[in-house]
């Protein structure tokens, strides 16, 4: 038995969940290809021009799997909310819904719903309903493999939190590995890159932010390495509560980041159009105000421009440098004063002022 | 203490009246306006959707206007409504206004409850018995404008002199206005229903029937939706609106146990359910429901769909309506409102539509004959 798993959206939290639930049952997982231009417009002549880009690209992906790899049960789950009145997106609420009515096709769309508000909708009502349409309806199976599936998440969230890369621990994950590195290489600049992972993680759109600022010898932190207890501290300092399903990853990680010494600057990424990020970065930019941190906030969708976008990455890094250099310079010429007042001048500027 | 709100269609009747029922002071923003507009746009997130931005934009005119308390709603699971007032208290607090008390009916908590308690907060007047008829008040007023609305739609595309109609309804409204106890409502809304009633029609005259759904807020609002019943009325067009706020309050205030028929919501859910089958938030069950209801009835000759630009669950109530389209064989057109729609541009959608409706309807008829 085979299923589709579209790569967009949920694929970047939850796949080793997924692989692990469903492997441990004996489904086998269909991914569609990497997003590419064409999977992009594919997938925005599906539904109306306002729709935001990660919903254009998962109509993309569910066409490629649909079209490409031979699949006609396409899983796309609608997660309705993680805890009591915490709900999400509406376009992911709806996503299962959106999908039967936009893809023309035909193919069985298996639409579980987990939703944490309602009293019968919880994790093992929504795994019943992710695989009863295949036939599976042992209980005790399903638990089983839950226990499995959660074994590759914690797995995959383990090796996040030491900081590795989401998609390499991802890989990592699921050939049933953990790898804890050591690394200890200094960058000059650290820079907290916030999006959603299906944002971040797709090369696509986010036209390879990683290497870019690799490049640029920046050290990019993602919400991904800091733990629930950290980014609830953030909310607080953003001075807010828990609204939306997906907001700990973007104002909780902003505010433990904005008070985190070590960070330079804070860089959003948000798909154009996002309902939940319209709110989460007008709230982020008011308190990098306060709090003074520098901020850039970039806006993609199908027709951003890669050159565009370089050039404001640079530009940002090159004013945390300039920053950073003047702090530095600043603090030497209060040393030198103190120093001079003692009458004992102990180093020379030119060597140390190196970044 | 000087107490505004924010407008969103009939509402400020119903909250200024039950307000002066209370003798609060009350200060009522100017009604919505391009300044409103611009001031809201200003300090608001770019990608943030209209609503919010008039909404801010009435609270800073409420605010210069010498309003030292406003009032704001809290409400769970919906879309960014929940956080409108969280986002607009950070705004203002930027903006200096700091000593103004922003007063919150959080719907989390309880509505009743929250709505006894915010009112004896701004009012000072904790005694139950008066705040229950305060509010039942303003609820009747809320009810009886939305009464005038009706007849007005009818009216309005088949008045002989044009105009006619609208001059009486606002006399209708001023009436209204001046009524503060149920006595002085009912007695409105008779005087004002005779008013309206008496406008000259020409009754042989073929109407065209249109349904508007889509978020309440630029369904309900004249200033965003850019007076759209009164546009397509000159156009000879009488629009049907489900979406009121009469409605919105029996559907949130009263106890579900306490309705015996099946609401409108209840229904709208029940014809929606082949094009949508889980709630997600805020009004895109209704907006199908109501297009599939519409799309069942006789009458109905074409539907709009207005939503504001970026609205979550309207984005895909406007992906799947083209399936109602095609089922249920009814035009529909959807108009996207935001604060750079031009008139004309607007306009003219809206001709196009009604002479495609209308040739629609005549080519019917004699496929018939």
């Amino acid at each position: 038995m085979k299923i589709g798993i579209p790569r967009a959206l949920g694929y970047y939290n939850y796949y080793p969940f997924w692989f692990g639930f469903f492997g441990s049952l004996g489904i086998e997982i269909v991914l569609s290809d990497k997003t590419t231009k064409k999977l992009v417009s594919d997938g925005s002549a599906l539904v109306v021009s306002e729709t935001c880009l990660p919903v254009k690209i998962y109509m993309g992906h569910v066409l490629n799997l649909l079209e490409k790899k031979g699949v006609d049960i396409i899983y796309s789950p609608s997660i309705q909310s993680i805890d009591h009145k915490i709900y999400n997106c509406s376009k992911l609420r709806g996503l299962p819904d959106l999908v039967r009515n936009v893809v023309k096709k035909d193919f069985l769309l298996i639409e579980p719903t987990l939703d944490k508000s309602e009293k019968n909708q919880g994790l093992y009502q929504y795994l019943y309903e992710s695989v009863a349409p295949l036939g599976i309806t042992d209980k005790k199976a399903i638990k089983k493999a839950s226990k499995v599936g959660w074994a590759y998440q914690n797995n995959f969230t383990g090796m996040t939190r030491d900081g590795m890369h989401p998609i390499e621990a991802m890989e990592t994950a699921i050939k049933g590995k953990v790898i804890i590195k050591s690394r200890k290489n200094n960058y000059p600049i650290n820079i907290a890159v916030l999006a959603h992972g299906y944002n971040l993680y797709d090369n696509h759109v986010s036209m390879n932010i990683f290497k870019k600022l690799e490049n640029l010898g920046v050290k990019a932190h993602v919400s991904e390495s800091l733990s629930t207890e950290q980014m609830n501290e953030g909310l607080k300092v953003l001075n807010t509560n828990l609204y939306w399903a997906n907001e700990l990853e973007i104002s909780g990680a902003a505010g433990s980041f904005m008070t985190n010494k070590n960070i330079d600057g804070i860089l959003t990424l948000t798909a154009f159009g996002c309902g939940p990020d319209s709110l989460m970065v007008e709230r982020i930019t008011r308190y990098a105000k306060r709090l003074q941190k520098p901020l850039l906030n970039l806006t993609v969708d199908e027709h951003t421009g890669e050159a565009g976008f370089i050039t404001r990455i640079e530009a940002f890094t090159d004013m945390l440098y300039r920053k950073k250099r003047a702090n530095i310079v600043q603090n030497l010429n209060k040393q030198i004063k103190i120093d001079s007042d003692r009458q004992e001048v102990v180093y020379s500027r030119d060597t140390i002022v190196k970044v | 203490m000087k107490i505004s709100f924010p407008h969103m269609g009939n509402l400020a009747i119903g909250v200024s009246g039950a307000l002066r029922v209370l003798s609060a002071e009350v200060v009522e923003p100017p009604y919505t306006s391009k300044r409103t507009l611009s001031l809201g746009a200003k300090y608001s997130p770019e990608a943030i959707c209209l609503p919010y931005k008039l909404v801010l934009g009435n609270y800073i005119e409420a605010i210069e206007a010498g309003a030292e308390a406003v009032l704001m709603i809290d409400s769970p699971g919906t879309c960014r409504l929940g956080q409108y007032s969280n986002i607009a208290r950070t705004a203002l607090t930027d903006l200096g206004y700091n000593n103004v008390e922003f007063v919150n009916f959080d719907l989390y908590k309880g509505k009743l409850l929250e709505i006894y308690s915010g009112f004896k907060h701004v009012t000072g007047n904790g005694n139950p018995l008066d705040l229950i008829y305060a509010v039942r008040v303003g609820i009747l007023r809320i009810k009886t404008a939305d009464k005038f609305d009706k007849l007005l739609q009818y009216y309005r595309a088949r008045e002989v002199e044009i105009g006619s109609a609208d001059k009486r309804y606002n006399k209708a409204m001023s009436l209204l206005d001046r009524a503060l106890t149920v006595k002085e409502c009912n007695e409105a809304l008779e005087l004002g229903t005779e008013s309206i009633s008496g406008v000259e029609i020409d009754s042989k005259k073929q109407v065209l029937h249109v349904d508007i759904t889509g978020e309440i807020y630029v369904v309900l609002d004249k200033f965003s939706n850019m007076g759209i019943e009164k546009e397509l009325g000159s156009l000879g067009v009488q629009v049907h609106r489900q979406i009121n706020l009469s409605d919105w309050i029996d559907r949130s205030l009263y106890p579900s146990i306490l309705r015996f028929s099946e609401s409108h919501d209840e229904k709208t859910r029940r014809f929606a359910r082949e094009f949508i089958k889980r709630d997600i938030g805020g009004d895109a069950v209704e907006s199908i429901g109501d297009a599939a209801i519409a799309a069942s009835s006789e009458i109905t000759d074409g539907i709009v769909h207005l939503l504001p630009f970026t609205c979550m669950p309207e984005i895909i109530a406007q992906n799947i309506l083209p399936n109602v389209r095609k089922e249920k064989d009814v035009p529909v057109l959807s108009l996207v409102m935001d604060e750079y729609t031009g008139r004309a541009g607007f306009v003219t959608r809206l001709e196009a539509f009604v002479d495609l409706i209308k040739r629609r309807k005549t080519t019917k008829h004699l496929l018939q004959v």
